[in-house]
C-alpha cells in the first residue's frame, strides 16, 4: 500500500508572511492610539467651564492682571 | 510651561496645536513602525545559521520597498499640508498686538483701542517672588482674551530674534525690516509661558514670553488698560 503522502508544506515566504501579518496587526493597534488621543481633547471640551476653570485660577492667585 | 524632565510636546491651548499633537502622534507612529520592522529584520538576520547565495535579482522584494515608502511619505504629506493651509486660514481677527523683540526683552503695542505699550523684561532671580518661575517669569505679561482670534504681529528693532508660545503652537521668528504675522485662537484661560527662540545674543535665553489669557468678558472690563 502507497504510504500517505502529507500535502507538500509552505516553504518560503515564511517570514514576509510572518512580517505582513504582525506589520498589518501594529499599524491598525497604533490607528486605534491616535483616535484615542483625539477622543481625549474632545472629552475635556466637552463639559469644560470656562468660567469655573477661571475663577479657580484667578482664586489662585495666578494672574496679575485680576485678583 | 514644561515640568521638569518632560520630552513630550505641551498640552494644546488651541485648536491648532491639538491638529499638531494628533499629526506628531500619527508621524511618531510611522516612525515607530518603521524601526521595529527593520530592528527586527536586522534581528532575524543575525539569529539564523541558515545561508543563501542566491541573493541577486529580488525584482519584487525592490519594488515593495519602493512603492511601500512612497505610500508612507503620502500618507504623512497629506495631513502635514492639511495642518499648514489650516494655519493660513482667514478667520478676522478681533485683536491685533504687535511685539517687537529686541536685546534682551519684548515690547507689546496693543493700538486697536488705545495706545497701550509696555516692556516686558525678564524677573531677574533676585527679583523673584515665592512662586515665580525662575527664568521664565517677567514684570508685564501680555493679556490677552481666549475664545477670539488674535492677530500677533511681530517684529524686531535690532537683531534676529522668535517669539514662541508652544502650548499655542506659535513660533515666529522676529525679522529687523519686516512684520511677520500669525493668528491664533485660545481655548482655555491661564497663564502660558513661552522664550525666545532664535540666537540674539549674550541673553537670548533670558527673554521669556508670558501670556495671561482670559475670558473674553473679562478682558473687556479694560483689565489691560488699568494695570
Amino acid at each position: 500500500m502507497a504510504p500517505e503522502v502529507l500535502p507538500k508544506p509552505r516553504m518560503r515566504g515564511l517570514l514576509a508572511r510572518r512580517l505582513r501579518n504582525h506589520m498589518a496587526v501594529a499599524f491598525v493597534l497604533s490607528l486605534g492610539v491616535a483616535a484615542l488621543y483625539k477622543k481625549a481633547y474632545a472629552d475635556f471640551y466637552r463639559n469644560y467651564d470656562v468660567m469655573k476653570d477661571f475663577e479657580e485660577m484667578r482664586k489662585a492667585g495666578i494672574f496679575q492682571s485680576v485678583k | 510651561m514644561a515640568h521638569a524632565a518632560q520630552v513630550g510636546l505641551q498640552d494644546a491651548t488651541s485648536p491648532i496645536m491639538e491638529e499638531l499633537i494628533t499629526f506628531h502622534d500619527h508621524a511618531l507612529m510611522i516612525i515607530f513602525l518603521i524601526s521595529f520592522l527593520v530592528l527586527y529584520a536586522l534581528f532575524l538576520t543575525l539569529t539564523t545559521k541558515l545561508t543563501n547565495t542566491n541573493i541577486s535579482d529580488a525584482q519584487e522584494m525592490e519594488t515593495v520597498w519602493t512603492i511601500l515608502p512612497a505610500i508612507i511619505l503620502v500618507l504623512i504629506a497629506l495631513p502635514s499640508l492639511r495642518i499648514l493651509y489650516m494655519t493660513d486660514e482667514v478667520n478676522d481677527p478681533s485683536l491685533t498686538i504687535k511685539s517687537i523683540g529686541h536685546q534682551w526683552y519684548w515690547t507689546y503695542e496693543y493700538t486697536d483701542y488705545g495706545g497701550l505699550i509696555f516692556n516686558s523684561y525678564m524677573l531677574p532671580p533676585l527679583f523673584l517672588e515665592p512662586g515665580d518661575l525662575r527664568l521664565l517669569d517677567v514684570d508685564n505679561r501680555v493679556v490677552l482674551p481666549i475664545e477670539a482670534p488674535i492677530r500677533m504681529m511681530i517684529t524686531s528693532q535690532d537683531v534676529l530674534h522668535s517669539w514662541a508660545v508652544p502650548t499655542l503652537g506659535l513660533k515666529t521668528d522676529a525679522i529687523p525690516g519686516r512684520l511677520n504675522q500669525t493668528t491664533f485662537t485660545a481655548t482655555r484661560p491661564g497663564v502660558y509661558y513661552g522664550q525666545c527662540s532664535e540666537i540674539c545674543g549674550a541673553n537670548h535665553s533670558f527673554m521669556p514670553i508670558v501670556l495671561e489669557l482670559i475670558p473674553l468678558k473679562i478682558f473687556e472690563m479694560g483689565p489691560v488698560f488699568t494695570l
